[in-house]
């Protein structure tokens, strides 16, 4: 192994190497690398390309926050995830692992020529560069831009993973699994909670594994997480690791992404590959930490310059020194120790240069002891190195004067602007920040949540107080429960207390307009781009984000928001508190859309309800069609049969003798109650009360505003019982409007509402020939034209099975309607569908429903009407019970406009020729030769070749339509215009006849 | 695991496991609807007391109600006891009106039981399964679809599902016991 | 996601069992013949659009069935009280006080 691996050292496993791939080349790592240590480990910080310029770039950070470090893996075909954060990504034996952006390769990448070009690409560039000339837009810019946009490379192949969901109630839901988190989630559990703790790493710890000489209640601080861990185990709480608290949203409810297969070598494939949890949590505890900025100067972007508390947690969690020699930057104790570990690990320090004039004096001691180069009071102003930092230009400061520079020659340069509290779950429940002066950061003031935040959230710093503050907070969760706990109080030893200052940009020497200082690393934006977009007249910070697109990019900003603050506020001249931070959002980290969809893909995609006769569809070879969630056999085609010779033989069939039609989706509600007439009058636009029991009518529903709702065939099976039916499409629309009227303006009434859709499987028969199929199945009724003429119900039995029987017709053929338990459904198909054959009986599909229903002039509710149609207009007027005082929708339609001349009215048009056929949806104009915009009067809603017919029909909704029978009018289509008379809506049997027996 | 077909056959549908899955044989199966004055009588009619509050059930032999609602209740009967049971409710109508409106065919039952049920239902009920008591029950969610649960035992379940939409609920708990099986 | 008292079931449930109903106490004319057009117009579409404590319908479609009322604040999303359909309409103030 190479030389930057320290032997023996950090969590990973040495005794099991693991090897990967990286732009093709074998690297060596071992069990628990993530890909960055791993390249770390042999040396490479060359890991991508910036988005923008293409600069080269390193890991900067250790963690989820990582910029720079994004990358492709690859697991087999269709296992492909661009923009994968090599700090996170686990390795394994046979992962492929590509760097991005670059072309045609990392180390040599021709888009690199935007860095040379960048004073073009500064802030609103998108916004200058490409105005004018206009013409350039189309041909030029967008394919440009479309070609330079983006990060990564989409797959292009169906994601062959599986992702889950589940639900979780918990008492106390802890975010973060390091000292504050561990300490909260002890006291909670001891206090006899149901506790949920998380933590998107790989294992407990935090902070905690990046400092093992800690000592806490004099046990070494890895020791001590292992015991802690084992012990909330035994108290049963649920620890759930590789899982990210992605949103906090209201009362409570944090999604939470769990990773369940990224890191495994050979998932079982069972597992799936993420799970999406939606926790409700009586309290949270938000434990997340803090993040460290990085330090703006000229070239704080080159491979090798990172931040100091990455580089100690490379080196004792990793085991990985990530580099030779080492220059430190900082404005912050904390990057002291990381000089100290990494100088204790055999790496050279060439200075520590703080940006304070006076570091603490215990640091400066420690470092001297070591032999270490203390250059307090001095400034980074510019690094060197083409593919990694070689050099580090370093110049003292006397107050507002920067001093002579001194080059310093370095493989990696460290720094530290300070801490940033991790507050974005915090900020996504509108908790509000307040701006703390000392610590020049915002801290969680007023909350909106029933949570608690703990440890460095709070601006906290040092194991011990983290530790004792978690253990508080873990307390003060449990007391909100009702229960009291008791809050540890937890003695350190080798502690890593320390203070610090925070900065704008690091003052220098040169021409500040040409350093390439960055802010935001993942979205190239510097501190020059952030100082032009003020000067250009961007005031508020939201205007300064998106104009530079400053904490845009993927990371939302975890280091750069602050550090852009800092600078916005310094060319605002206005103070930071004043200026605002701008709106985190959830997720907290990238998620994949896999994770949301959650079972939802595939067949399981949505809800696909299938009639009890839908399986003899299948086998008998139906094509289908989606209506609301079923799927209706639409029609049935035979041996080389296109759709409409299908519909044009099954319409023959069944107006010569019989067809067979699965009518099962139809909604259907049971009114029953001594006020159930009441209720119908109240209900449909049709009188009730004279209808006797045993007989069916057309129902027709309306809205108050005088709009069709919906309608259906009503039969009265008793006094106090009605069988309604609605559409398809409408039946849970119509139950729940009905009991809506029932339970809030009408409680009075005694009447009661059940849904029996799926109690009922329905089969229609219908033709000249369907008494005869039906008859012989029937017991106890007499199916005489008298005794059981059109418009008739009755309970009896059919083929054994108990039966609600309907003589109606939705085709002008005489019909019959059979509804029989669900169950009985396929079995009494197939009894009528043998006996039929001596009647050549033919099963059709919704496709010669709408055609036969058409060729009658009958609607369709939802594709006749759009809820803008009256009764009136839909030529239904003789639906209305005009006698009676009331019913939903009699009011409005006395409104001025319902009754206003030259509505739209559904009529029919027949077109010239006789052989085209109209679109569904067309447009109509009375003069084609208009110039346009055209004033369009109507638009075609049913269109059909009618076997009946022998042509083509269709019914339209026409502005003053029924005054215009007999007129031509145009459809103009792209390529011609189409001239259409205008009928009546009944192109087959006006007189009814076929309907007697 | 068997393959379960719209016929809906009663038996096993995942048989081993921590979760096992059993299609239920069929009952007869009513919505009851009435106003609070009714309830005794309608109550002797049944000869089950009906329980007032929404998630409480009651039994008494093999019938058995559950409220629903504030005037809602489903009632479970021997497929035998159909005629019974609707004259009995007949025969009391004039003087305690109500709904009695049989859907034995709507819905069809899931049994949920083994060490893990509870636990199955959150990958797609949103409710808190540990607030249904043993031998209470509620109407609910999964996945978008209404469904009625019953909780017989700490970890056997009842699940009562309208028929086309079984389908699609059966698949998402035969995925989680699939998922379960391999953690 | 939120949670809702259904005051019929006397439970506080997750917010995917309920559906929205609208605006509460919208009262349906009790003789609609007898109102002016202005008022059938008002009636039927003009709605108060409140910023703040909202007056309003849920249903508790997955559960009990119930239509029943409810006061949410529209800037927080927070409810202040659910009440029963018939039960009378609670005094904002009282429910401001309550909330503090």
């Amino acid at each position: 192994m190479s030389s930057f691996r320290v032997s023996g050292r950090g969590r990973v496993d040495h005794t099991q190497p693991i090897q990967f791939t990286f732009d093709g080349k074998k690297i060596k790592g071992f069990k628990g690398d993530t890909v960055a240590s791993a390249l770390l480990a042999n040396g490479i910080h060359l890991m991508g390309r910036s988005f923008k310029y293409h600069r080269p770039r390193g890991a900067v950070t250790a963690g989820s926050e990582e910029p720079n470090a994004l990358v492709g893996t690859r697991r087999g075909p269709g296992r492909f995830e661009p923009n994968t954060r090599a700090t996170v990504q686990e390795i394994w034996d046979g992962l492929q692992v590509n760097s991005q952006n670059r072309y045609p390769s990392l180390s040599f990448d021709v888009g690199a020529i935007n860095d040379k070009a960048y004073m073009l690409f500064s802030a609103g560039f998108y916004y200058k560069t490409f105005m004018w000339p206009k013409s350039f837009w189309d041909k030029v810019y967008e394919p440009f831009i479309r070609a330079a946009a983006g990060l990564g490379v989409s797959p292009t192949e169906p994601d062959p993973d599986h992702y889950a969901s589940r639900y979780l109630h918990t008492d106390v839901l802890i975010i973060g699994a390091g000292p504050a988190g561990l300490a909260a989630a002890l006291t909670a559990a001891r206090a006899g909670s149901r506790v949920t703790l998380v933590d998107e790493n790989p294992e407990a710890g935090g902070s905690l594994l990046s400092e093992p000489s800690v000592m806490i209640e004099d046990i070494p601080a890895w020791d001590w997480v292992a015991k802690t861990v084992a012990e909330l185990k035994e108290l049963g709480v649920k620890l759930m690791t590789r899982t990210t608290a992605i949103g906090y949203y209201h009362q409570n409810f944090v999604g939470l992404c769990e990773k369940l297969t990224d890191h495994l070598a050979s998932p079982d494939g069972e597992t799936p590959r993420e799970r999406m949890w939606r926790v409700r949590a009586k309290q949270v505890v938000l434990a997340q930490g803090a993040l460290e900025k990085p330090l703006v100067f000229d070239g704080n972007d080159r491979p090798g310059v990172m931040l100091a508390g990455s580089a100690q947690t490379y080196l004792n969690r990793y085991g990985v020194r990530v580099g030779d020699k080492a220059v430190i930057v900082t404005s912050h104790d904390s990057a002291w120790y990381a000089a100290f570990d990494l100088a204790d690990a055999g790496t050279a320090i060439a200075a520590i240069v703080d940006t304070r004039a006076e570091p603490n004096a215990d640091l400066v001691a420690e470092a001297t002891k070591r032999g270490i180069r203390i250059m307090a009071g001095h400034t980074v102003t510019g690094t060197e190195g083409r593919l990694r930092v070689k050099s580090v230009r370093v110049n003292p400061v006397t107050g507002s004067s920067v001093g002579a520079p001194e080059i310093i020659g370095c493989d990696c340069l460290l720094m530290s602007g300070g801490w940033t509290p991790s507050l974005h779950l915090f900020s996504h429940t509108k908790g509000t920040l307040k701006w703390d002066e000392e610590r020049q950061t915002f801290l969680p003031d007023h909350k909106a949540e029933e949570c608690e935040i703990a440890g460095a959230g709070r601006g906290l710093w040092g194991i011990e107080a983290v530790l004792n503050d978690g253990a508080k907070m873990g307390a003060a969760a449990v007391k909100s429960l009702g229960k009291t706990a008791k809050a540890a109080s937890y003695a350190v030893a080798h502690d890593r207390p320390g203070t610090g200052v925070s900065h704008k940009e690091l003052p220098t020497d040169l021409d500040a307009g040409k350093a390439r200082a960055f802010v935001d690393y993942q979205n190239d934006v510097t501190a020059k781009d952030l100082r032009l977009a003020v000067r250009e007249g961007m005031r508020s910070i939201e205007h300064v984000k998106r104009y530079t697109t400053n904490g845009m990019a993927t990371d939302q900003g975890k280091m750069s928001n602050i550090n852009g603050l800092n600078i916005a506020s310094d060319a605002l001249g206005v103070p930071q508190p004043k200026v605002g931070l701008t709106t985190f959002r959830p997720p907290y980290t990238p998620t994949t859309f896999g994770a949301f969809c959650g079972y939802h893909k595939g067949s399981h995609f949505e809800v696909t309800r299938k009639t009890p006769i839908d399986s003899w569809a299948e086998e008998n070879g139906a094509a289908y069609e989606p209506v609301s969630l079923w799927r209706r056999a639409w029609y049935f085609p035979k041996e080389g049969e296109d759709m409409h010779a299908a519909v044009d033989r099954e319409c023959r069939a069944t107006r010569a003798s019989v067809g067979i039609f699965d009518a099962s989706t139809l909604g259907k509600i049971e009114v029953v109650g001594p006020d159930a007439v009441e209720f119908m009058n109240r209900m449909y636009t049709n009188p009730w009360t004279k209808l006797a029991p045993g007989r069916a009518r057309y129902g027709l529903l309306l809205g108050d505003d005088g709009f069709i709702r919906d309608d259906g065939v009503i039969g009265r099976l008793a006094d106090d019982r009605f069988h309604v039916t609605t559409t398809t499409g409408g039946a849970a629309r119509v139950l729940n409007m009905m009991e809506d009227y029932l339970q809030t303006e009408w409680p009075d009434l005694d009447v009661w509402l059940t849904s029996t859709t799926e109690q009922w499987a329905t089969i229609a028969l219908n033709g000249p020939n369907a008494r005869k199929v039906l008859e012989p199945f029937v017991e106890g009724l007499d199916m005489s034209d008298e005794a059981f003429p059109h418009m008739s119900v009755a309970e009896c039995r059919v083929g054994g099975f108990p039966a609600r029987l309907f003589r109606i017709s939705f085709t002008g053929e005489v019909g019959f309607e059979v509804n029989v338990p669900a169950h009985a459904g396929r079995a009494l198909w197939e009894m009528l569908f043998e006996a039929g054959k001596k009647y050549d009986i033919c099963p059709y599909g919704t496709e010669t429903m709408h055609v036969l229903r058409a060729e009658k002039g009958y609607i369709i509710v939802g594709q006749d009407t759009d809820g803008t149609v009256t009764p009136h207009d839909a030529g239904l007027s003789w639906a209305i019970g005009k006698m009676k005082p009331d019913f939903v929708g009699k009011r409005g339609l006395a409104r001025p406009d319902l009754v206003a001349e030259g509505r739209k009215q559904l009529i029919g048009l027949l077109t010239e020729d006789g052989k085209t056929k109209l679109e569904e949806g067309a447009q109509i104009v009375l003069d084609p030769n208009q110039p346009k915009p055209m004033k369009m009067v109507g638009h075609v809603t049913s269109s059909y070749h009618s076997d009946a017919a022998g042509r083509p029909i269709a019914m339209a909704l026409l502005e003053d339509g029924f005054n215009r029978m007999g007129e031509t009018i145009y459809i103009p289509m792209p390529d011609r215009v189409i001239k259409a008379t205008v009928t009546g809506t009944v192109f087959y049997d006006p007189e009814g006849a076929r309907l007697k027996l | 695991m068997t393959v379960l077909t719209h016929a809906f056959t009663p038996g096993p549908i995942v048989a081993s496991g921590p979760v096992k899955l059993t299609l239920m044989a069929p009952v007869a199966r009513f919505s009851l609807r009435l106003r609070a004055a009714s309830i005794p009588a309608v109550s002797k009619a049944l000869g089950v007391d009906l329980p007032t509050t929404v998630g409480e059930r009651a039994a008494s032999g093999t019938t058995e109600a559950i409220c629903l609602g504030p005037d809602e209740w489903m009632i479970i009967a021997k497929p035998d006891d159909t005629d019974t049971l609707v004259s009995a409710c007949a025969d009391i109508y004039a003087s305690a009106t109500h709904s009695l409106t049989e859907v034995s065919a709507r819905e069809i039952t899931v049994r949920i039981e083994g060490d893990r049920a509870a636990e199955l239902l959150t990958i797609g009920c949103p409710r808190d399964i540990d607030s249904i008591p043993v031998g209470g029950g509620c109407r609910t969610v999964i996945d978008g679809v209404t469904v009625v649960l019953w909780r017989d035992a700490e970890q056997s379940f009842r699940m009562d599902i309208w028929r086309s939409f079984a389908m699609h609920i059966i698949d998402l708990l035969c995925t989680g016991c699939k998922e379960f099986a391999a953690e | 996601m939120l949670l809702i008292h259904c005051p019929y079931c006397n439970q506080t449930l997750p917010e995917a069992e309920f559906t929205y109903a609208g605006e509460a106490h919208i009262a349906r004319p009790a003789d609609p013949s007898s109102v002016s057009d202005e008022e059938w117009r008002d009636f039927l579409f003009i709605r108060t659009n409140v910023k703040g404590p909202h007056y309003e319908r849920w249903r508790h479609f997955y559960g009990c069935g119930r239509y029943f009322n409810a006061v949410r604040d529209t800037v927080s999303d927070r409810f202040l009280i659910t009440y029963k359909t018939d039960d009378p309409r609670p005094e904002l103030s009282k429910l401001l006080e309550k909330s503090k």
